[in-house]
């Protein structure tokens, strides 16, 4: 897939402003979207759409901090695959996290309390990466091993958060 | 005084938007971008979609059909949308109802056949004479009429929508797009208001099908956050949870209830329902043959009954808001969809779930073809330089199935389209030659418990060992909500690519034999359409192509040009000589020729659209302000880059 920064034009970063975000997207959907080549050449419509596509892949990309990360790490050529095992004291943590939800799943409260509390270790996560994308102008090696932990870390914590946010409708 | 109205032959075909509903369905069209619905032959824009099948062919279709189906109830099909993309098997066709099926035979696909007058008719054959008396009379008013946009349930699966497809090409109407019924809804009030943004929430309980949508408007663009819904719940139920109730007072079991009897109490159920919507009791009375049965009921007792219907649309709603990432009070507005939503126990289930009181400025029956009519006119009428656009969204999650019957999602539900994303897989077993893929729609975890859309293998694939050999799925849907799937191993460059057809679907082969079948398109018009049709879509690549060179000739150098001029000429000189098939061949020529210029121009639109705001806007960091992780979309944990099929 091309580089998402690139094809929307946005400066290669973490933390950026979701509703300029949004804006761009709008502004690349008006002129790419299939429903404004109705009326054209089949080549031309299928150009259009592909350009669409990639342009809605790359905001999907963007707009989610966990996809972002990953697309940040692998520009700088770190691939993010099954070959980053979650660490022992992560497994140990979600282990614990998904006992406390059971016992938890008929007191709202108490489901959202632990979502409160995974959502700011999530929270704490987003600021390490952003404090490595973000702060000096090309991050080491180190730097990003430690930004690929806290994206496996960021992932655990997402699937968690799911699960309660399904446990509290049920 | 007479009017005469003077049609101009060359003036521009009309698009027109149509609502094939549950109970009715609508045709409308925009004089000067404001919607207004055609009038069937009884001064009403609503036709009742009911298809009454007389014995010696021909058919009788809306109010007129409707007064046969006391008397024949098997041969008058009422919300054939309700068997839309089913297959023979499914629970829906074992519901109460009066009709008779028919198993599909042997090499037949495993669609829902009725079974009428010792014929055998499927759904999209049904619904197709609905969509041509609408045809008919949209043409009756507006002489020439355009292509059609024509709307769907946001939950419509991928066999709804394509059965929905077949169906209007079966009618002879050319589909500009599917459009999900609650963004057509929320595209005519926002329109219709001149709202310029705003987040609102679409509660659509139709006859047979419950839509929610989440959408946001900005500067004209209409964008769905989440959807969600259930094709198999609407009024229809709440007919046959009061009908129920009918046939326990009645001391009658409705399985063994003559079809005459069940036909009878589904209307009387329906006709108290509308009655207690102003009132607060009404008589409910039955009579079929020599049985009666009357009884007075009160609105509360009605509520009651109907109570466990309504309450099905709970968490519908409040996933649809989860997946958007608002709380209720975060909606702006709840517009208000479809026939159901005006019996008021519904309103008030609405006005507690989102803690307002909901809107419904706009008639809702007419709402959905409205926003169909806008959306037509937006894509090809006077609207189509208009700044207006939806991005819409798919309802259900598309994946395949894995080692272990899982399924993997590939596109999750609430994926703006059109999308298209690759995944990679490979092989669990030392010299596999073949890739079995299943692809599968829905939400669950395992795939034997989510929609089958279709199978398919992947063959020749030298033998490796296992995990060596790399499979590439990719999953494209577009505008439409239409999926295509293509298979690649990559490291001989295999290929295969499939427009999914759904497993229970009519194949293209059987629309085409349908179409050869139906009384308007015997095999002698079919020439002199296709060269009709041949002669439009070359005219309609010269305008098109023309239209660019005005505006963008700049981007081309002088050879380029006269290639295109000379290619230009050829495709005027073959529609000058009503050639069919020179002419689709320099309509392609041309096609071809336009790509260098096609290209640069959407080059420089995309620069433009980039230009159009400062890219400090973009750029501003904004760490006051973190997001909301559960804005995000989901993801999976354990997302690895291969997978095992």
């Amino acid at each position: 897939m091309t580089d998402p920064f690139e094809l929307l034009g946005v400066e290669r970063r973490f933390s950026l402003d979701r509703a300029a975000l949004e804006q761009r997207h709008r502004d690349l959907s008006r002129t790419l979207h299939p429903d404004r080549y109705v009326q054209s050449p089949a080549g031309e419509r299928r150009m259009a759409l592909e350009r669409a596509v990639a342009v809605n892949e790359a905001f999907r990309a963007l707009r989610d901090p966990l996809s972002r990360a990953e697309a940040l790490l692998s520009a700088h050529g770190l691939a993010v695959g099954d070959a980053d095992r979650p660490s022992q004291s992560l497994l140990m943590e979600v282990m614990e996290l998904r006992e406390s939800l059971d016992e938890a799943r008929r007191s709202p409260d108490k489901v959202a309390a632990l979502l409160a509390q995974v959502r700011a270790r999530s929270g704490s996560e987003e600021a390490l990466l952003a404090s490595v994308f973000d702060d000096q102008p090309a991050p080491g090696p180190d730097a990003l091993g430690r930004a690929r932990d806290a994206l496996v870390r960021l992932k655990y914590f997402r699937r968690f958060e799911e699960e309660a946010d399904a446990a509290l409708d049920s | 005084m007479a009017l005469f109205q003077i049609f101009d032959p060359s003036a521009r075909p009309t698009p027109i938007g149509i609502d094939l509903g549950t109970t009715h369905s609508l045709v409308a069209y925009t004089v000067d971008g404001r919607p207004e619905c055609v009038l069937d032959c009884d001064m009403s824009p609503l036709l009742p979609s009911v298809v009454h099948y007389l014995e010696h062919g021909g058919v009788m279709v809306g109010n007129a059909g409707r007064e046969k189906a006391a008397l024949h109830p098997r041969e008058t099909l009422v919300s054939v949308k309700r068997f839309m993309g089913r297959g023979a098997d499914d629970a829906e066709t074992r519901r109460m109802g009066p009709y008779d099926f028919a198993m599909p035979e042997p090499g037949q696909s495993n669609t829902v056949r009725f079974k009428v007058h010792g014929r055998t008719l499927t759904p999209v054959e049904v619904s197709a004479e609905i969509l041509r008396v609408l045809r008919t009379n949209a043409e009756e008013k507006l002489r020439t009429i355009g292509g059609a946009v024509i709307t769907v349930p946001a939950y419509f699966d991928e066999a709804q929508r394509q059965a929905t497809k077949d169906a209007a090409k079966l009618a002879g109407l050319e589909v500009l797009r599917l459009l999900n019924e609650p963004t057509a809804a929320a595209l005519a009030y926002g329109l219709d208001k001149g709202r310029t943004r705003g987040t609102f929430a679409v509660y659509d309980l139709g006859g047979g099908t419950f839509d929610v949508t989440i959408l946001s408007l900005d500067d004209g663009v209409f964008q769905v956050r989440s959807t969600g819904g259930d094709a198999q719940l609407g009024g229809d139920d709440m007919d046959r949870a009061f009908a129920e109730w009918v046939f326990r007072h009645m001391g009658v079991d409705p399985a063994t209830a003559s079809p005459e009897l069940v036909r009878a109490a589904l209307d009387a159920a329906r006709l108290a329902k509308h009655e207690l919507t102003d009132r607060p009791n009404t008589v409910i009375a039955v009579t079929a043959g020599e049985t009666t049965f009357e009884r007075s009921v009160r609105r509360t007792e009605f509520e009651d009954i109907v109570r466990p219907v309504i309450e099905r649309t709970t968490p519908a709603v409040k996933r649809a808001l989860r997946d958007a990432g608002l709380r209720p009070e975060e909606v702006d507005g709840v517009i208000l969809v479809g026939g159901s939503t005006r019996v008021p126990a519904v309103r008030e289930h609405v006005k507690k779930l989102f803690g307002q009181e909901p809107l419904s400025d706009i008639d809702p029956d007419q709402v959905v073809a409205f926003g169909a009519a806008i959306q037509a006119n937006l894509l090809a009428g006077d609207g189509a330089q208009e700044d207006a656009l939806i991005l819409d969204v798919i309802p259900l999650s598309l994946g395949i199935e894995t080692m272990g019957g899982v399924a993997e999602k590939i596109l999750p539900r609430n994926t703006t389209i059109p999308a298209g994303r690759a995944q990679q897989f490979t092989t669990y077993a030392d010299g596999q030659t073949g890739f079995e893929l299943h692809v599968v729609q829905g939400e669950r975890e395992l795939a034997a418990d989510n929609r089958s859309l279709a199978k398919f293998t992947l063959k020749g694939i030298p033998p490796m060992p296992a995990g060596a050999a790399k499979l590439e799925v990719t999953f494209r849907v577009d505008a439409d909500g239409m999926l295509t799937v293509t298979a690649r191993e990559l490291n001989t460059g295999i290929e295969q690519r499939i427009e999914v057809t759904p497993s229970f679907g009519l194949s293209g082969d059987d629309v085409e034999r349908m179409l050869l079948e139906s009384y308007e398109h015997a095999e002698s018009d079919l020439a002199a359409r296709q060269l009709r049709e041949r002669i439009i879509e070359g005219e309609r690549v010269i305008a098109a192509t023309e239209a660019a060179l005005k505006v963008d000739g700049d981007l081309l150098d002088e050879d380029e040009r006269a290639e295109l001029d000379g290619a230009l000429k050829a495709l005027r000189d073959a529609i000058a000589g009503q050639d069919g098939k020179k002419i689709h061949h320099r309509t392609e020529g041309l096609d071809r020729a336009t790509h260098p210029l096609a290209e640069r121009r959407m080059d420089r639109a995309v620069q433009q659209a980039m230009k159009g705001r400062a890219v400090a806007e973009i750029e501003d960091t904004v760490k006051d302000r973190p997001e909301h992780p559960h804005l995000a979309a989901s993801y999976a944990a354990d997302e690895a880059s291969d997978k095992e099929t």
